[in-house]
């Protein structure tokens, strides 16, 4: 295992509040890590980071074999670079069929002229119908996203990602508002995929973090207070006082 | 390359109904016109139907660009009147030197290029109180450079105010009120008289096509009219390729959610910057061909209010769906047309008479909001609604 992704030292404060605070934070190719953290404690700041829609003010962010830095690139860039992310409200283009949808998340060149002349090919559908396969979508290809229920708009949504083949996969709270069913289901398919990738999901639900039987990042105000396993962290007499006691 | 052109037709049913209807229209309007047919239909109503397909063929480009791609840009109208005016320099410079040549031939030392060139240039600008040709009409006499800068000055203002505006990130309402100044801008530019565009006189006796002067305007009017139909059916075709396939779910997606098409890794501001100078393109083509209809193009044309126009016409159509453009263009500028030409009857209702040609605007304004807030699909949604049962 051979790290993928490191952080270190990174701050960034909105209008004074310190949302990250001299972070640092590694994870390594494949791997499956859960981050959790009351609110507040910068989890969605460090995925904006991590993505490029938010400039730390200071730190490093370091990617991959070359050891290039994400500071520099847009965030369109670094989704080509291999970083995935699914938001924690399902955000799937629900004015278009599930195909259409995972057509577009395809691996393929990005260019305006790329995709104006793109042809379909045999391989891509393979691939499209090898994905809904996966995420239990085959039966739904040509339905509207929008007509699925949110536990399968979720799943799609992960498939989008698989279909982009990143590197890293960044999951913000996949579990809110599922079913058990479909929370199993979900649990699966994250395992599935941190077999070949680094996979970081956030979660708040404490069940979910226990089911995915990984490494556990605890974030509090800005910053790592906890690693290690769940138990190890639950145990963490700091962890319990500002999470888990509450 | 498995018969893409095939496989794009038979998935895309509609484009071929709308050829097929604007064949037949062509063909009834050749049938009926002055020059080629019975003469029922007037040449002046000819010009009036080919400036309509032109208005279509912008509607089309701004529903590309609205509809599909989420851009509500209130200034493709300043792309159609460069396309005019590019167009209408040749017309005119050609036209007068043709004139000012014929009347310098009756003395006695013919006249030398440089005099002719004079002649010419304080035929045109006279009105302005000028004599010399400003450095824009460089190429006025070429036709074949003229048609290029048709294409070419759209196209280039489009790519340069795109990329500063897209590149910003300036989306939704504040890109409308950008867009909104640069139609301003231009047209108050325009206005002056020493912008080399003859201020606010424009560019006129563009129906008269040099080389053509023993034509009548009956069989000009019918050219212009098959011209026009052309270029229509066209845009059609080169705009629904682009929605349609890949492209067109990517606009869609960009439309719906940019910032989630930016973490699947596409480059947001390329793509709109790709619709926005395509669609400015063919606004600059229906330009070219719209006013050598009309006869005359001046800055009025470019304010700000023509864009707002073109936006109600894709809204009353339905957004997002290139006939519902066709379809509110033709519906609304006919329906102007008639309440603001006088025959529709005025409405008595005692204490006050209601006059159309007055009260055309207010009636415009109320479809629009009523179309906004009880059929935001449109006509082309009745259109999908009766195909459904059907």
């Amino acid at each position: 295992m051979s790290t993928l992704l490191e952080l270190s030292g990174v701050s960034v404060s909105f209008d004074g509040f310190k949302a990250i605070n001299n972070l640092s934070f590694q994870i390594g190719e494949p791997e499956l890590r859960a981050i959790i953290g009351p609110n507040g404690a910068g989890k969605t700041t460090f995925m904006d980071i991590i993505t490029g829609k938010t400039k730390p003010d200071e730190g490093r962010v370091i990617w991959g074999d070359k050891n290039i830095s994400l500071l520099g690139l847009s965030e369109s860039q670094i989704a080509r670079e291999g970083v995935g992310r699914k938001f924690q409200k399902p955000t799937v283009f629900e004015a278009q069929t599930v195909r259409e949808n995972l057509a577009m998340a395809l691996k393929n060149p990005r260019g305006p002229f790329d995709v104006l002349f793109y042809k379909k090919t045999k391989r891509g559908a393979e691939r499209v119908e090898a994905i809904a396969e996966q995420i239990g979508l085959t039966d739904s290809l040509t339905r509207l996203a929008g007509e699925l229920s949110h536990g399968q708009k979720q799943w799609l949504e992960i498939g989008m990602l698989l279909a982009q083949e990143p590197r890293l996969l960044l999951v913000d709270e996949p579990a809110a508002g599922m079913t058990p069913a479909e929370r199993e289901k979900t649990t699966e398919m994250l395992v599935e995929a941190a077999k070949t990738r680094a996979v970081v999901v956030v979660e708040h639900d404490m069940e979910f973090v226990r089911r995915l039987n990984c490494k556990v990042t605890v974030l509090n105000e800005g910053s790592v207070l906890a690693e290690g396993s769940i138990d190890h962290v639950t145990s963490d007499p700091q962890v319990i006082d500002v999470y888990l006691g509450r | 390359m498995s018969t893409p052109n095939r496989s794009f037709l038979a998935q895309n049913p509609s484009v071929l109904w709308f050829l097929g209807f604007l064949g037949l229209f062509t063909l009834l309007v050749t049938v009926f016109s002055e020059a080629t047919g019975t003469g029922v239909i007037s040449t002046s109503f000819v010009k009036t139907l080919g400036k309509i397909l032109c208005l279509c063929l912008i509607a089309i480009a701004m529903d590309v660009v609205w509809g599909y791609c989420g851009i509500l840009s209130l200034g493709h109208f300043a792309f159609f009147g460069i396309g005019g005016y590019a167009i209408g320099m040749w017309l005119m410079y050609a036209r007068t030197e043709g004139i000012v040549a014929d009347s310098l031939a009756a003395q006695a030392i013919p006249p030398t290029a440089s005099e002719l060139s004079d002649a010419v240039a304080s035929q045109i600008f006279g009105v302005v109180g000028a004599s010399e040709f400003p450095p824009i009409w460089a190429f006025a006499h070429s036709l074949p450079l003229q048609l290029l800068m048709v294409v070419l000055v759209p196209g280039l203002l489009a790519l340069v105010f795109g990329w500063l505006a897209f590149r910003s990130r300036v989306t939704g309402v504040y890109l409308s009120i950008l867009t909104q100044a640069m139609t301003l801008a231009l047209s108050l530019w325009l206005f002056q008289n020493d912008s080399g565009l003859r201020g606010n006189n424009g560019l006129s006796g563009l129906q008269n096509i040099p080389g053509f002067e023993e034509t009548p305007q009956a069989l000009i009017s019918i050219w212009f009219f098959w011209a026009s139909a052309a270029a229509l059916g066209l845009g059609y075709v080169l705009f629904a390729w682009v929605v349609s396939g890949k492209m067109g779910s990517v606009i869609r997606a960009i439309r719906d959610d940019e910032a989630r098409v930016r973490f699947l890794g596409y480059h947001v501001e390329s793509y709109k910057l790709f619709v926005f100078t395509l669609t400015a393109i063919v606004a600059g083509i229906a330009g070219a061909l719209y006013y050598p209809q009309a006869g005359i193009i001046n800055p009025a044309e470019i304010a700000p209010i023509a864009s707002i126009y073109l936006a109600v016409w894709v809204a009353i159509g339905g957004r997002g769906r290139l006939y519902g453009a066709v379809l509110g263009t033709v519906f609304v500028t006919l329906a102007s047309s008639w309440f603001t030409g006088g025959s529709a009857p005025d409405v008595n209702l005692g204490v006050y008479t209601i006059k159309w040609t007055d009260w055309w605007l207010v009636l415009l304004g109320v479809s629009f909001v009523a179309v906004t807030l009880f059929a935001p699909q449109g006509l082309g949604g009745l259109v999908d609604k009766l195909r459904r049962k059907a």
